[in-house]
């Protein structure tokens, strides 16, 4: 694999963005599981 | 680089009488998004407690009409109609036999939806969109809705047939993409869609028509959601084919890969059906172990979810990059935010973050206590629904109508869409947003307004509601918008050439492995799964089946 393929493949970004909807779906996951503690 | 066989690819128009069958289940839809978009204003509006209905028009006759028109005609309709379009493109013309097949599907589903509309209208039928017994509607109502399902079924079949044709023609050939996830989608909705005719033919018909006198409204519900939560995904993958290999072609990309989108359309046909007690958590009759079988095999859908969203940003990242964007996210300011077919169902894709993470709280389980039959459920699905799916469909119509009406969308057109999905999401950010925050605080769903005899909390409520009929009054200018840029494009529009967008499949994709089109495998493990959720409860339901209720009518 040539250097500019390796280059035009880079997919850094993407992988910060599944982890940001990762990290999004586990905070609210966890804020509605604090809340349902505290009520129930 | 654009190849000659692109080129050429780039250029082929769906047949005229296709392009007209597909054009008659869009006019439907935009029909029912006017009417369904305006008894959803005076919802929104009644419920601010500002505003009474007049002429003695009731609430849930309202809220009937708004959620059958849009949750299941509006949804329906345009489904099919671009569905047609798209094998049409995709697989070839239809055959005479098979458009005639078409056809008669959609006047039996035209018939149904008239047939039902009376009934509501003449308000014989105030049992919102979920028509939960025993809540009992005129039984027009139910032959009506019969109709819709069994001529959704007969369009399916033309469908179908063309798929099956083109296998025969080509052996050992992957289907093309989109027929290929257009046959996913309509074998999950055959499946799934028998739950609800199975109930609406053996339950709610004998039982309006007073040849029996009680119905077992626990089985009734259980055959509604084993149908409901699998519409949820009808709406959806139609979305996602739109995501997958209409997207990438408007923004110049390529298809990441051919086989994991297949394979995310196969688990999604798994992980759709066996699911329905995610809606019933809250019901007594179910023993808790099958409600958390079915939370399991709910949470499942994860993993086609999140290979979607990394298949798109996957796209949109290489894409971005070719462009000559750099850093970890220059590649996002590349991509052509200035192009409606694109940045319209962008934003649909923004609104699913919320709504899935909003989702999964919902199917939690005990978790479920926290929302149950509460407004946050329909600000859930006002993002689900309203936003994502309805966002990428509009985005749909911008390309698809002018490619059958032989228009184009103009550039003043298309900023005016861009504007459109700006109202919209601005709208809707206030009203669901609103919705979920006060559904945690306990405001009901489904409930006229009140003041619960002066009750406290219920004092609390109001304000949000007020921001619900802010929300729900901008989102019904951005229906006027979006009616205005669709009458353009049907009748007013320039003539000319518009493209039906097709993706390519990335060079450096992995060849589709047959497998993932063996549907002997697949229609295996999904019957089996749904065997497997729902074989022992359902037997105890009928052997220990509660007392049978009469029909009542509160409206």
């Amino acid at each position: 694999m040539s250097k500019k393929k390796e280059k035009d493949s880079d997919l850094k970004g993407t992988l910060y963005s599944v982890g940001f909807v990762g990290a999004f779906i586990l905070v609210t996951w966890f804020l509605a599981f604090y809340l349902f503690i505290d009520r129930f | 680089m654009t190849t000659i066989k692109e080129k050429a690819q780039d250029f082929v128009r769906v047949d005229r009488r296709d392009g007209k069958l597909a054009l008659a289940h869009i006019y439907v839809a935009f029909i029912a998004l006017f009417i369904g978009g305006l008894c959803g204003l005076l919802q929104v509006l009644v419920r601010s407690g500002q505003f009474t209905l007049p002429w003695g028009i009731g609430y849930y006759q309202v809220l009937t009409i708004h959620g059958v028109l849009l949750g299941l005609i509006l949804t329906t309709y345009f489904i099919l109609g671009f569905q047609i379009a798209a094998i049409s493109r995709t697989s070839g013309t239809l055959t005479d036999k098979q458009r005639l097949v078409g056809w008669i599907g959609f006047w039996v589903m035209t018939a149904g939806t008239v047939a039902a509309s009376i009934m509501v209208l003449l308000n014989e039928a105030s049992v919102l969109y979920t028509f939960y017994a025993p809540l009992q509607a005129h039984w027009i109502f139910y032959v009506g809705m019969a109709l819709v399902v069994v001529g959704s079924w007969i369009v399916a079949i033309a469908q179908i047939m063309k798929y099956v044709e083109w296998r025969k023609a080509n052996p050992g050939q992957p289907s093309p993409l989109l027929s290929f996830m257009v046959i996913v989608n309509l074998a999950m909705w055959i499946i799934c869609s028998l739950g609800v005719a199975v109930e609406v033919v053996f339950q709610l018909i004998p039982w309006s028509l007073g040849w029996v006198d009680k119905v077992d409204v626990l089985l009734s519900r259980t055959l509604f959601w084993y149908f409901g939560h699998p519409l949820v995904y009808f709406w959806l993958l139609p979305a996602y084919m739109v995501w997958y290999v209409i997207i990438p072609k408007i923004i110049g990309g390529k298809i990441f890969s051919d086989a994991l989108a297949r394979l995310s359309f196969m688990l999604f046909l798994l992980f759709s059906i066996p699911v329905g007690f995610h809606h019933q958590l809250t019901e007594p009759g179910i023993d808790s172990f099958w409600k958390f079988l079915q939370v399991v095999l709910t949470m499942m859908v994860v993993i086609p979810s999140l290979l979607t969203a990394f298949s798109m940003f996957a796209t949109f990242e290489l894409r971005g990059r070719q462009l000559g964007g750099r850093g970890l996210f220059g590649w996002f300011k590349k991509l052509p935010w200035n192009d409606a077919r694109f940045t319209v169902p962008f934003i649909g894709m923004a609104a699913f973050i919320p709504a899935g993470a909003g989702g999964i709280i919902n199917a939690s389980h005990q978790m479920n206590a926290l929302i149950h039959n509460t407004i946050w459920v329909t600000g859930h699905f006002h993002l689900t629904l309203a936003t994502t799916v309805v966002l990428t469909f509009f985005g749909a119509a911008y390309w698809l109508i002018p490619h059958l009406t032989g228009r184009v969308l103009t550039k003043q057109m298309n900023k005016l869409a861009i504007i459109q999905a700006i109202v919209w999401a601005f709208g809707m950010s206030i009203m669901s947003g609103a919705m979920h925050v006060v559904g945690l605080m306990g405001a009901p769903r489904r409930s006229d307004f009140s003041t619960y005899g002066g009750a406290q909390q219920a004092t609390e409520w109001i304000p949000y509601q007020i921001a619900q009929a802010v929300g729900g009054t901008i989102l019904f200018i951005g229906i006027i918008l979006v009616l205005y840029i669709v009458a353009n494009l049907l009748w007013f529009a320039p003539k000319g050439e518009t493209e039906f967008p097709v993706g390519e499949v990335s060079e450096n994709a992995e060849k589709t492995p047959m497998w993932l089109e063996n549907w002997k495998i697949w229609l295996t493990i999904c019957i089996a799964l749904i065997l497997f959720a729902y074989t022992v409860p359902v037997f105890e339901m009928i052997q220990n089946a509660p007392p049978g209720s009469k029909g009542y009518k509160f409206w």
